[in-house]
């Protein structure tokens, strides 16, 4: 115990930035070793620039028995924040392993941690110059022009990051926001407005096919290479679905995890502060778009348990296409949630904003794509919103302010770089991710409470004289919500409830099956099972699914 | 002095060859016409071989026609069997992997034997008349195929030596858990009466509503209405092997190795077969990395059975988008000509004519790769009687007849008695393995060849790229002007349409070399001066397609590409080098 107070706080002081691969590794293999009765840490597979993809598995005992949740972070490699949760979760988790809700939840189930599935794409924040990178170490020409890497960001105002570059030109279709005039904005005709700036990405058009950075290092965003609604021959999608080597490594792990019940992703998707709703119209085909109704209540349900815990103003993030989350949901069959943990408040107390698209969180910050961001105009503006909130909390190192520079591409023209700087959007300051760790160990915690708890219940033996004995039982869920989610009684690597008879010597079944598989139980559902045993002694009775947990009784027939 | 030497020894040649052509077969009346009568390999066409045979004859091509055929192991199959892919071109010409290649497997259903057999009749077939048949060693120096002789090498040799069905060991052998008991493959088929088959069971029973067919004792039909029958039919031969109350429910395999691929993939409960993921077998694997390490091939035939057909793309209804007017233009001009050469195959589209499939292979050789793909399923009832059944594809009773008259009986097993643990007295026999589906001995020879046929057609229509004119003219202050005209004289363009628009493969580079280029352009029409400039490396021209003999562009009137640029200076000559990575490079001094 002593020791890992000393881990913890040994690594609280020097942690002030997120971190690199290196730093994080040791970290989370220091936390392991600490704390060897609950924790490990393996190797589930290597990114395509071959740097180990960690699993932290904590549980009291054999993990692959217990019911299990999965947290995976990083899937984004943009998205510092959720890698950063997700492991201060594992440490309170760890620190508090001896207190009431978490020592149940670390006794009863498992806890699989992925804290960076992209750690190529991650490891951007300490290489130069920083940009926030979605895309693995391949070699990969994104443009499909034939030639590799050929159109990387430039550093022209020698900063060491990549923003945004303005130009003062006729065809410009930007202008200063009338809200903030550090952003730009799309000029709108209908409100008068005339452009008057060019806007794209730091850098210079070196093979000159007019767009801008649209092919520098890196591959495929493995978020969006996913199997579910998987996007073909889009920027960052990679050759085909699951065609790399994280894809396969997260999926392999998590097919062949049958007790992983649900999944929680950190990214810029969000179906927690607003679950998905029923529509028979997409569960009506033979590819399923949205949730079974059954689903769909459970996943309101978790939701409900989401925003009980003070997570208020989240800006709406629709799931995206070939995604891990909905893969984890439409193919995997699992019960799937996702949150970036962490967004910017809301400045002033107003009205609920949520229902509004807003615009993506990482547009208006150059990614690998490196396309100008459409911002959405007017005081909704996700720029305009975040840094009234920076300013309130005085944070430095999120602005660079525009300045002049020569660009080449545009020689007689005055140029301009500034803008948002990388990853500041979604990545606050490390010490406001403390709450936030917080309160997702909360919903971890709550959500462990409402899992599925299989039991048999009501066992009773009856002797019809001759050696001939009935058994009669039934097998309960006492958790709140289903033994799995509704779709997995139509995926094939989704474990039935099964209820199997072990007999002893000398006895047959002369009524009954040996195996009894059955489809999900709902949350407080039972299903009676009765047999006629031929002989005598003991015989035991197992019932469960690995979502669930499998429970056994002994009977002794006279 | 020197020439006539060189004559003197021509002569000498020449005498020889006369003297030896008195016993060579193949210039002899002995040599039955398209067929070699003295191979270098013997080997005989009427069997089915097994992985050891393959191994075999691959290495003896190798040995005989080592300027011809080489071996490339691609990786190792799930039971660490190595998949090998005989690479055969003229390998004294040119570039070998830049030749347009053509990709042929084989046996991804390994229950499906022809398709190995016909993809090694194939490889030997072209060693053997290299240098013989003008036609097979001009397509040599051209072009390179890539054979692989089976996909799923275990479940082959599980087919052919363990006790199987007609349908069964169709997949790979990664073990599962099919009925979800915990278990894994513990309750497959049961070769009870131990004769290596796996037939039918059936059952005398006042209240089975079967009988015999009494023309074909082995054929189970139902009675009548208004008759009662004989004979319960209680499945395929097996027994509860794990006290589940249920036959044969977990056997070996039970996934689908051709729904493991990366077009329009969908999970086991829309697609039934389908794995974890695109590419969760390493068969699979081991084929995509070799596909992409090989950007020059151009076409590709993956051999199935059953039912006499050349299927083309999509799989899927909601993909037809993605099969363009000009790129199923080419099909359908291989296509038709293929139902001439094979009676009684017909020229189908996969979803339309026989059924869906999410997560094919030739969906993913023509989506995802920009290759013209054809699947041939091999073998027709047609061929029994060379004329076309009324009746479907497993009712019909000519199998039987055709069994009577030409097979003597070899297809069935007579029905035997047994003593069934669950059933009690019951009988087994009926339909062999490798009947129905898979070619007899004597007609296999000829089915491959003409499939064989089919696939070199196929193979011939892949890009030939040729320069067919380099024209100066002199322009003001010291300027020459070069245009280059470029043709594909084969129905295959460089990029398949749906290629071009999704920019699959890289544009064929077109380049000047050795002048001052200051500028260049693609020439959309030369007589009326329509061109559009390329600011950026102007000495290669990228153009994004080379369109072949089928192109709609222009009325049809001309398919060619134009190339310019603007020099300094001038020279008498000019060279022009055409780089496409399907369709070869070539290149042209004039």
């Amino acid at each position: 115990m002593g020791l890992t107070c000393l881990a913890l706080t040994g690594h609280a002081q020097a942690q002030t930035s997120y971190q690199s691969y290196e730093q994080r590794s040791s970290r989370l293999r220091t936390l392991a070793s600490a704390n060897s009765s609950l924790a490990s840490v393996k190797s589930i597979g290597k990114s395509r620039g071959q740097r180990d993809i960690w699993l932290l598995t904590l549980s009291k005992g054999d993990a692959a028995k217990k019911p299990a949740l999965l947290i995976v972070a990083g899937l984004e490699g943009a998205h510092l924040a959720g890698t950063e949760t997700a492991i201060q979760m594992a440490e309170k988790m760890l620190a508090n392993a001896g207190k009431d809700s978490i020592a149940k939840l670390l006794e009863t189930k498992a806890i699989y941690i992925i804290p960076s599935a992209n750690p190529d794409a991650q490891e951007q924040w300490v290489a130069k110059p920083r940009y926030a990178r979605s895309e693995n170490g391949l070699d990969y020409d994104n443009d499909r022009d034939g030639r590799l890497n050929e159109d990387p960001f430039e550093d022209l105002n020698g900063d060491g990051l990549i923003t945004m570059v303005r130009v003062e030109d006729p065809t410009g279709t930007f202008i200063v926001s009338k809200d903030d005039p550090r952003v730009l904005v799309k000029a709108d005709p209908v409100k008068g407005e005339r452009g008057k700036y060019i806007l794209i990405t730091e850098g210079i058009d070196n093979d000159r096919d007019g767009k801008f950075n649209e092919d520098g290092p890196g591959g495929v965003h493995i978020d969006k290479n996913f199997t579910f609604d998987y996007p073909i021959f889009v920027d960052g999608s990679g050759d085909y679905a699951a065609s790399e080597p994280e894809v396969r490594a997260i999926s392999d792990f998590l097919y062949g995890s049958p007790n992983i019940f649900a999944v929680l992703t950190f990214g810029p998707n969000n179906n927690l502060s607003e679950a998905p709703k029923f529509d028979q119209s997409k569960v009506a085909r033979r590819i399923l778009t949205g949730p079974t109704q059954k689903d769909a209540s459970a996943m309101e349900q978790v939701s409900k348990l989401y925003n009980s815990l003070g997570l208020k103003d989240a800006p709406a993030m629709p799931q995206t296409k070939g995604n891990f989350s909905q893969t984890a949901y439409f193919h995997a069959g699992r019960f799937s949630f996702t949150t970036p943990g962490w967004w910017a408040p809301k400045v002033e107390a107003a009205k609920d904003t949520t229902k509004k698209a807003d615009a993506g969180a990482v547009a208006t910050t150059p990614a690998g794509g490196g396309s100008a961001g459409a911002a959405a105009a007017g005081a909704d503006n996700d720029d305009v919103r975040f840094l009234k909130w920076a300013d309130r909390e005085k944070l430095t190192d999120v602005f660079v302010d525009w300045k002049e520079i020569k660009h080449p591409d545009f020689p007689d023209k005055k140029a301009e770089v500034g803008g948002i700087a990388p990853y500041a959007k979604l990545n606050p300051p490390v010490n406001y991710l403390n709450e936030t760790a917080e309160k997702h160990l909360k919903f971890i915690a709550g959500l462990g409470m409402q899992m599925p708890d299989v039991q048999i219940v009501n066992v009773r033996t009856e002797s019809l004289g001759n050696g001939l004995n009935r058994i009669t039982l039934q097998v309960v869920n006492k958790g709140l919500l289903p033994t799995y989610a509704d779709i997995g009684d139509r995926v094939r690597w989704v474990k039935k409830v099964k209820t199997e008879l072990f007999l002893g010597n000398g006895q047959s079944i002369v009524s009954g099956r040996k195996i009894i598989l059955r489809n999900a139980l709902a949350a407080g559902e039972a299903e009676e099972y009765t047999w006629l045993i031929s002989g005598t002694g003991k015989l035991t009775i197992q019932a469960g699914c690995p979502t669930a947990g499998v429970v056994s009784t002994e009977v002794t027939l006279k | 002095m020197l020439k006539k030497i060189f004559s003197a020894a021509l002569l000498c040649i020449g005498v020889q060859m006369a003297a030896f052509s008195q016993t060579d077969p193949d210039l002899t009346g002995m040599r039955a016409l398209g067929t070699p009568a003295n191979p270098k390999v013997k080997w005989a066409w009427n069997y089915y071989m097994d992985y050891a045979g393959i191994m075999k004859l691959s290495q003896e091509l190798v040995k005989a026609y080592p300027n011809l055929v080489k071996i490339e192991n691609i990786g190792k199959s799930t039971q660490g069997r190595d998949m090998i892919v005989l690479a055969i071109t003229d390998y004294k010409k040119g570039n070998a992997d830049r030749k347009p290649g053509f990709w042929i497997d084989g046996g991804i259903h390994a229950n499906e034997l022809q398709g190995t057999q016909f993809a090694m009749y194939t490889a030997w077939y072209l060693a053997e008349s290299f240098g013989k048949v003008e036609f097979i060693t001009e397509m040599l120096q051209d072009r390179i195929f890539y054979i692989l002789p089976t996909l799923s090498p275990d479940a082959r040799e599980q087919f052919l030596f363990k006790p199987n069905t007609a349908n069964s060991s169709r997949s790979g052998l990664v073990a599962l858990d099919d009925d979800g008991d915990g278990y894994v493959d513990e309750d497959g088929y049961d070769d009870l009466d131990g004769d290596g088959e796996i037939t039918m069971m059936r059952r005398k029973s006042p209240t089975g509503r079967w009988k015999e067919d009494p023309n074909y004792p082995a054929r189970m039909i139902p009675a009548k209405a208004d008759e009662p029958g004989e004979y319960e039919l209680l499945g395929i031969e097996g027994i509860d092997n794990d006290g589940d109350g249920r036959v044969n429910e977990d056997l070996p395999g039970t996934y689908d190795p051709n729904r493991d691929w990366g077009w329009g993939w969908q999970p086991d409960y829309v697609q039934n077969g389908a794995f974890y993921y695109p590419g969760t077998l390493i068969e699979t694997r081991n084929v995509k990395n070799f596909i992409y390490n090989h950007r020059n091939i151009a076409g590709a035939q993956s051999y199935h059975n059953f039912g006499g057909m050349f299927l083309r793309g999509p799989g899927a209804e909601e993909d037809q988008g993605f099969y363009t007017q000009s790129d199923v233009a080419v099909y359908d001009l291989i296509g038709k000509q293929g139902e001439k050469m094979i009676p009684g195959y017909n020229y189908y589209v996969l979803w339309k004519d026989l059924y869906t499939v999410y997560g094919g292979e030739i969906d993913w050789l023509a989506l995802a790769r920009g290759i013209f793909t054809f699947s041939n399923e091999i073998n027709t009832s047609y061929r029994l009687f060379n004329k076309k059944s009324t009746e479907g594809r497993f009712q019909n009773d000519e199998f039987n007849e055709f069994d009577k008259y030409l097979l003597f009986g070899d297809a069935y097993v007579k029905w035997k008695p047994y003593k069934h643990p669950q059933y009690g007295d019951i009988e087994i026999g009926g339909s062999k393995k490798n009947n129905v589906r898979n070619t007899p001995g004597f007609m296999l020879e000829e089915e491959g060849h003409r499939n064989m046929a089919f696939t070199l057609l196929h193979a011939y229509h892949m890009p030939k790229i040729e320069i067919a004119e380099i024209k100066s003219k002199k322009l003001p202050g010291g300027l020459t002007e070069v245009t280059a005209t470029i043709i594909n004289t084969r129905a295959i363009p460089t990029h398949s349409s749906h290629d071009v628009r999704y920019k699959i493969e890289r544009p064929d580079y077109v380049t000047l070399k050795n002048a001052q280029v200051i500028s260049g352009m693609i020439v959309d029409d030369a007589d009326l001066n329509l061109t559009r400039e390329q600011k950026f490396n102007p000495q290669t021209i990228e153009v994004p397609n080379i369109p072949g003999t089928l192109t709609g562009t222009g009325g049809g009137s001309n398919y060619a590409v134009k190339v310019r640029w603007i020099v300094r200076g001038s020279a008498d000559k000019y060279t022009v080098e055409v780089d496409s990575m399907k369709g070869g490079v070539i290149s042209k001094t004039e």
